[in-house]
């Protein structure tokens, strides 16, 4: 199963969950939405939307436990017809990761979290520090091409 | 936070379509979304109640396409604009790169407006982010509507605009202002991947 | 408060040789009921164990040779032995010395009380 990630660090520890857990599919992003890694999926845009809705499924379970128990529940786990999904954080010291997998019946709940631990464990051992300075990424006249891409976008050309 | 590889040259960043309850939030992504190609867009998530008001957010990720070398992803969200999501507005908020806030132009909307901009900035206080940091930019929609029902966007200014950031006027259900307000933003969040870290 | 499970697992616990058991379901690998020692991880022996009874179950039916009905497992440093009724899994870790014939008496014993 082909691992595509953004960042390179995290492409090994995922492959092995992958593998392990015989995942269908896996996404890894950030808290906010934004996808770092993904396997199995068809379409970049697609994952975008996977991403947005597994984070605001995170964040709403998380302020729940919150509210309920003082605390962010640990993983959250929803059963469909033939398949089920499995969503939960890994700490590193970049920051929190989410992990969503969803996996049939060449797997089980419990095989998933028991990989999911390992996996944790393996993605903080990889994680790089925190970079310190950002350096500029686009070029001072990026307007240009902001402007172009734009009026192609609205059909204004 | 704008997320950047360097080995795949991608850029993706995060917006957040602000402001009181049907002040034209959803209806800016839903016309955006139907200008745009289909190679240049996702599938639009609206999370919304049976009557079409948005119960947790409606999001839209952009291909913006090349921009010096990089591959550039917006990912546009809306947040609930009713008073009692609050909770759905601040996690909707977290991460977020630019934000636009959508002011409904008509009169008797004044209050909420001020409301709404104001718990915008009490959020991202919450959040230990600076208000002043954070590229924003305010539409004033509905300017459509007859004149005796509105604010114009001078009278607006002096209401909302303290911060003295890029206003647009727009009447979103139709078109006009709506791509100028993303053009703004979106100005605003890439220049500061332009800039010098401070 | 005790779960129905509970006697069965301390039988099968007090025979000479077996470390742990545990019920499990056989979809989910999550444990339903277990008698461990101390250290042990009840969680990871029901997720390995489960899968690898689901998959023995599977390649009995594809070979013909009908319902599974027990599985043995011996290893360097034990054994594990399982054995099914509907949704759960009987599970038990045993030493490599364990008398595997009295284990397997007293486990499909047990499979017979299940629900």
């Amino acid at each position: 199963m082909t691992v595509v990630a953004v960042e390179a660090w995290v492409e090994a520890p995922l492959r092995r969950f992958v593998e392990d857990a015989r995942t269908v599919l896996a996404l890894l992003l950030h808290p906010s939405g934004q996808v770092v890694a993904q396997s199995g999926f068809a379409r970049a845009i697609d994952v975008m939307s996977a991403c947005a809705l597994a984070a605001a499924i995170h964040a709403s379970a998380g302020e729940l436990g919150r509210q309920l128990e003082g605390r962010p529940f640990r993983g959250l786990h929803h059963a469909g017809r033939d398949r089920q999904l499995y969503l939960a954080e890994a700490p590193t010291a970049r920051g929190p990761f989410l992990v969503l997998t969803v996996f049939d019946q060449e797997s089980s709940l419990g095989l998933v979290r028991m990989y999911f631990d390992e996996f944790s464990r393996n993605l903080a051992a990889a994680a790089p520090p925190p970079p310190r300075n950002a350096e500029p990424v686009l070029a001072q006249q990026f307007e240009q091409d902001l402007n172009k891409n734009l009026a192609t976008l609205f059909r204004r050309g | 936070m704008s997320l950047v590889n360097y080995a795949t040259r991608e850029i993706t960043c995060k917006i957040v379509y602000y402001g009181p309850g049907r002040s034209g939030k959803t209806t800016n992504l839903h016309y955006i979304y139907g200008q745009v190609p289909d190679d240049r867009k996702g599938k639009m998530v609206s999370l919304a109640t049976q009557t079409d008001r948005t119960l947790f957010f409606d999001f839209l990720p952009l291909d913006l396409g090349t921009i010096s070398g990089f591959t550039t992803k917006f990912q546009l969200y809306t947040v609930p604009g009713q008073v009692y999501y609050q909770t759905t507005r601040k996690l909707v908020l977290q991460g977020a790169d630019g934000v636009v806030f959508v002011a409904d132009s008509q009169a008797r909307q004044l209050e909420e407006n001020i409301e709404s901009f104001q718990d915008l900035h009490a959020n991202l206080a919450e959040q230990g982010i600076d208000a002043r940091a954070v590229p924003l930019v305010i539409q004033y929609n509905k300017q459509d509507l007859p004149k005796d029902l509105i604010l114009t966007t001078a009278e607006l200014n002096d209401a909302l605009n303290f911060r003295g950031v890029p206003e647009f006027g727009a009447d979103a259900l139709h078109g006009p202002g709506v791509f100028e307000t993303l053009r703004s933003i979106s100005e605003l969040v890439l220049k500061r991947l332009s800039s010098p870290a401070k | 408060m005790s779960s129905p499970f509970a006697a069965i697992l301390q039988t099968l616990t007090r025979q000479r040789g077996v470390r742990a058991s545990l019920i499990v379901d056989q979809n989910d690998g999550i444990v339903v009921d277990s008698n461990l020692q101390i250290g042990q991880d009840g969680d990871r022996v029901a997720a390995l164990a489960a899968s690898l009874y689901r998959k023995a179950r599977l390649s009995a039916a594809a070979a013909r040779l009908g319902r599974a009905s027990f599985m043995h497992l011996e290893a360097e440093r034990g054994r594990i032995c399982a054995a099914g009724h509907n949704d759960l899994v009987l599970v038990v870790v045993a030493d490599p010395a364990a008398n595997i014939g009295l284990i397997r008496v007293e486990m499909m014993r047990a499979v017979g009380a299940l629900p």
